[in-house]
Formats: C-alpha cells, structure tokens, sequence
C-alpha cells in the first residue's frame, strides 16, 4: 500500500512543521544535558549549598530540626586545636606530595623516555600502585609497616640494620613522615603517566638542533624539555596538590590519625566530627572552611596558568 | 609563543661553547652512553622493584601461616597456603562484598557512558542557549572536592530515604563522574569528522535518530576510555561508601575490608589474602585496558 513515495511525501509533511518551530535546536541541546545538569543540581550544587547552610545550623544527624545557630559552629572550629593540627598536618603532605612526588614522577618519566627497551614495562610496572584503593593501600602499607613482624623491619634485620628498626607509625616523629612516604609511593605513577606523554610530544628535531649546538645534558633539559612540559607540569602539580590535600582513605586505615594527632588530617576530623561525634553542623562548618580553600587554591592556580599561557 | 622565544635563548646561550672536533665526540659519547644506559637501567629496575615490592611481601604473607608470620624468621612462606584465599574468601564475606561492588560499578558506568555521552555530544556539536552556561558549571563543579559536600550530601540522601541504598550510592557516584567524562567525551567527538552526521541529517534522521545510530557506535574508542577509567575509579571509591553503607550486605568490597578489620579482627594472613583477592579485578583490568586508562588519564587532565 505505502509506496516509497508515500512514505517520504508522509515524512516530509511529518517533519514540516516541525522544522517551523523556532526553538528546535535549543530544546533540542538541551535535552541532551538534561540528564546531566539534573544529576549535578541535584547531587553536586545543592549539596554544596546546603553545606554552607547547615554550617549555620545545628543538626545531631537524626531528628528533623536543625535549629539556627548563627556563627557558633565557626566559633567552635576556629577554637577546635585538632582541626588545626590537622591542617598543618595536611599541608605538610602537600608540600611533601608536591615537590618530592613530582620530583620522581618528572625523573622517572625522563629515565623511561630515555630508555631504549622495556620501556612499556616499566610504564606499567610504575602505574600499578596507581589503580588500587586507599583501603587496599592502608592495609598493605600498614603490613609494611608493623613494628614487630612487618616486612620493612623484617628486611632491616636481614641485612644487618636492626639499629634502624622503627615503629613506623605509632612513633610520633615518624608516622607522619611514613604515611608521606606511603602516599608518594601510591600516586607518583599518575603524574609519570602524563609527564612520560608530555615528553613523546616533544620533536625529536629540537634535541637534535640543540646537540648540534652543543647544549649539554642540563641546557637542553632547560630550554628545550622544560618549556615544553609547561602545560603538563601546570595540571599535575594542581592535580596532586589537591590530591594530597583530600588525603582521607589511606590515613583512615593506617592509624585513623594517630597517634594522637599526629597523622590527622582535615577530612578524617570533618568524618569523625559528623559520623563519631554527631555534630553535623560543626562538620558542616569545616568543610564549607576547608572546602572553600580547596576551592580558592584551583582557582588561585588555575588563574595564574590563564596569565602564564597568555604571555 | 614561549617555545620559540625559548629556543632562540637556546642559541644565543649554546654559541659561546666550542664544539669539540667531530671524531673525538663521537667516540666519547659512545662510551659515555653505555655506561648512561647502565646506569639509567639500574635506576629503572629499582624504581621497580620499589613499586612492586610492596605487593610481593602483600602476597607473600597472604600464603603463610600465622605462626610463621609472627615468628618472623622468613621472608618468604616456607609452604605455600592456598587455604589462606578460600578462608579469606569465607571468613571476609567477600563473595558478597565483590558482587556488590561489581552490580554497583556496571550500573554507575552505564550511567555515566549515558549521561555524559549525551552532554558531551550537545556540547561538541549542537548550537542552542546556555552551552557556555553549562560549560561553565562543568568546568567549576569538577573544583568542588569532596571533603565540601559529602556531610550535606549524606543529609540529603537521608532525606530521599536513600542513605544505605544501592541507588542512593549509584546516583552519587555517576554523578560524581559526569563532569569529567563529559570533557573527555566533548573532546573526543570534536575530533570526529562531521560528515556522516550530515549526509544522516539531510535523510531526515532527527537529532536523537543520528546520535543513537550513527554517533554512539562510532565513538567506541571515547566510550571504553571513559568506562575503564570511571570503573576503576568507582570500584576503588571509599569516602563515601564509608558514609552511606551500614549494612553489611550492602557494602562494596572496600567498605567491607574495612568492616572485616574492625569487627571480626581477622589473622593477619586473612586479612592480607582478602587484601589480594580485592585488587585481582583491578589488576587483570589494568592489565587489559592498560591503553585506555593511560589514554583516559591523559584525557581527564590535559582536556
């Protein structure tokens, strides 16, 4: 019966006036986004508007009320020492996770790069701490770590260096530096990763111009390597910095910011403060203060990479 | 810009040093890269070395017994005891925890694929009102970390009655990976020539017609990138299934090896056996798509 004419006549009146109305192509897009603009409303910015609300608030994590309280959580946090402590603690991470992270994730890249074999193994072998959890890092590490039986004192004694067995992380000189150590170990595959990618991107020609030229080893590493690793170098060191300020899992699991203190970090106190201690709204004030300097900071980076590519 | 200004400080700093003559650099770089190689090899194999030991020693005590653990005498298991895994296995309540974490992974990265496949090819290719508005808003929720909401987003799941719940955690975690996906997803189809798209759209295909039919099944590779680096990271994902899971039934794999510590303080070599059986899934997919997760990374960071 339908011929195929009869069809397309059909589909041409069909999609007439369709094509009239003028707001198609919006309605159209944005139909596309709706899922996601939904998803991040609903999931993303009213939670993030309700947590500078509730740090306003009082709330014990059960009862429907959440009565005003004007500034008395942020009275309560900035007298809060342990919130504190913790936010040096974190600061020493980052400036740790920073320099001497990136440090061996931009060496390491250039050994790989300049490797001639197995390069795609130890490409692998480096990101693999990389894809594994934080709770299957703290219970690793915090094997490794074991005063009387873990294999990092074990392997000290059979090489003739029981002087130098530690209580790595109950000691309170030390478990900072050994969850530092832990959390370099884990994520320096991540910024190698895109380092080893920012150096294939490199010509091979400039080397060669400039061996021509006579530059040595550190010249060439100055004026060609490093220029050009400019934009990689920007995002890793945002990204890790970030990174090493959330620190929460890894801690949680190797001495739940122990001992005392000392390995505390800023989101495991906001966790507690909420979840142990059931001030929601005290936790709530942390985080809108500990958040919004996240927050700052990305933007403080992001803004001065803007200028830097700009001129 | 900056690198030509560089290379020509390159030059004008590199003139002033002589060239040695032809014959005798040669020769001395030879030598010289074969001492480099050895060297530049040594300083490889202990980086790796140092990335794997830890997983080594994790394996290695994972097949002793408890005696031989603590009496500390080896380093490696005397006898290899594999009973160490199926104990675990039990004891850990891992069966369980893996197919949580498995149902939950699937769903969060179908939906992520949907979801931000769909953004990204709206905001690649279609022209309509606030697609900078919505860029934007992409661009600074990926700035809000997670130490910001995770309190008030608890508060707000209690209220859908979602805390504890499958879907509640699912919707979180797809969410929490629309911005990036959608960037990567946006570049990908960028990048893609347009042509097919408009020999489908002069046929009378609507939008949706040429997105499903022609756009989805071209753009795989973008796909794979995004499902392998989303799945890795909402299997490894913690924070907040440490916040929403109370029930052990529930819980995916890394909320449950953490409630198998606290509450039943396991033997050391079971709880490093569950350790091992935990990361196998993630291994054998780093293994697998190692390209795409390279791929991935590179992607989420640089784009």
């Amino acid at each position: 019966m339908t011929t195929p004419t009869a069809v397309a006549a059909a589909r041409r009146q069909d999609l007439a006036p369709r094509k009239r109305w003028p707001y198609r192509k919006h309605a159209v897009g944005l139909l596309f986004l709706l899922p996601a603009t939904a998803l991040i409303c609903l999931f993303t910015l009213v939670p993030f508007a309700q947590a500078i609300l509730l740090s306003f608030q009082e709330w014990d994590g059960i009862s429907p009320d959440t009565p005003w309280v004007g500034l008395e959580n942020y009275e309560r946090v900035f007298g809060d020492q342990v919130f504190w402590e913790s936010m040096k603690n974190v600061l020493a991470f980052a400036v740790i996770g920073f320099f001497i992270g990136n440090a061996i994730s931009l060496g390491m890249a250039m050994a790989v790069h300049k490797a001639r074999r197995a390069r795609s193994f130890f490409r692998t072998a480096y990101y693999i701490p990389g894809v594994f959890s934080v709770v299957v890092i703290g219970l690793m590490w915090g094997w490794l770590y074991e005063p009387s039986v873990g294999i990092i004192n074990r392997l000290l004694v059979s090489i003739g260096l029981e002087g130098l067995q530690q209580n790595w992380l109950g000691d309170p000189a030390l478990a900072l530096g050994s969850v530092a150590v832990t959390f370099v170990w884990y994520h320096w595959g991540f910024g190698f990763i895109l380092f080893l990618a920012g150096l294939q991107d490199i010509p091979a020609e400039q080397y060669e111009a400039a061996s021509l030229d006579g530059a040595r080893a550190w010249a060439k590493f100055r004026y060609v390597t490093w220029p050009h690793l400019v934009p990689v170098t920007t995002i890793v060191g945002l990204l890790s910095l970030l990174g090493a300020l959330q620190i929460f899992g890894t801690v949680q699991v190797l001495t739940n910011g122990g001992p005392g203190y000392h390995t505390m970090v800023p989101t495991l106190v906001i966790y507690t403060e909420a979840f142990t201690s059931h001030r929601y709204g005290v936790a709530a004030a942390m985080s809108v203060i500990f958040g919004g300097a996240l927050v700052l900071l990305a933007l403080i980076q992001l803004g001065l990479t803007q200028r830097r590519s700009r001129s | 810009m900056v690198i030509s200004t560089e290379s020509t400080s390159t030059r004008a700093v590199v003139t002033g040093v002589p060239r040695p003559p032809r014959t005798e650099q040669a020769g001395r770089r030879r030598r010289k890269w074969g001492a480099e190689q050895v060297l530049l090899y040594a300083l490889l194999i202990f980086a790796a070395l140092t990335a794997l030991f830890p997983i080594f020693f994790l394996l290695t005590g994972s097949l002793m017994s408890l005696q031989e653990l603590y009496r500390g005498a080896s380093l490696l298991p005397t006898e290899l005891l594999w009973g160490n895994y199926a104990t675990a296995w039990v004891e850990g309540n891992l069966a369980v925890y893996l197919t949580n974490s498995l149902i939950y992974t699937l769903t969060s990265v179908l939906g992520i694929l949907i979801v931000s496949s769909l953004a990204g090819y709206a905001l690649a290719r279609l022209e309509f009102w606030g697609k900078n508005v919505f860029m934007f808003v992409i661009l600074a929720v990926l700035i809000i970390p997670a130490p910001a909401m995770f309190i008030a987003q608890y508060k707000l799941l209690i209220g859908f009655g979602l805390t504890n719940s499958p879907v509640g955690y699912v919707l979180v975690m797809i969410t929490a990976g629309i911005p990036v996906a959608t960037l990567i997803m946006r570049s990908f189809f960028v990048n893609q020539p347009k042509d097919l798209e408009e020999a489908a759209a002069l046929d009378g295909a609507s939008s949706f017609t040429i997105f499903a039919r022609v756009i989805l099944p071209l753009a795989r590779p973008g796909l794979a990138a995004v499902a392998v680096i989303q799945g890795l990271g909402v299997w490894n994902e913690y924070l907040m299934a440490l916040v929403l899971f109370r029930d052990d039934n529930l819980m995916p794999v890394q909320r449950g090896l953490t409630s198998f510590v606290n509450s039943e303080t396991p033997q050391e070599q079971i709880l490093l056996a569950a350790t091992a059986i935990s990361v196998v899934p993630v291994i054998i997919l780093y293994l697998l798509a190692q390209k795409q997760i390279v791929q991935g990374l590179g992607a989420g960071a640089l784009k």
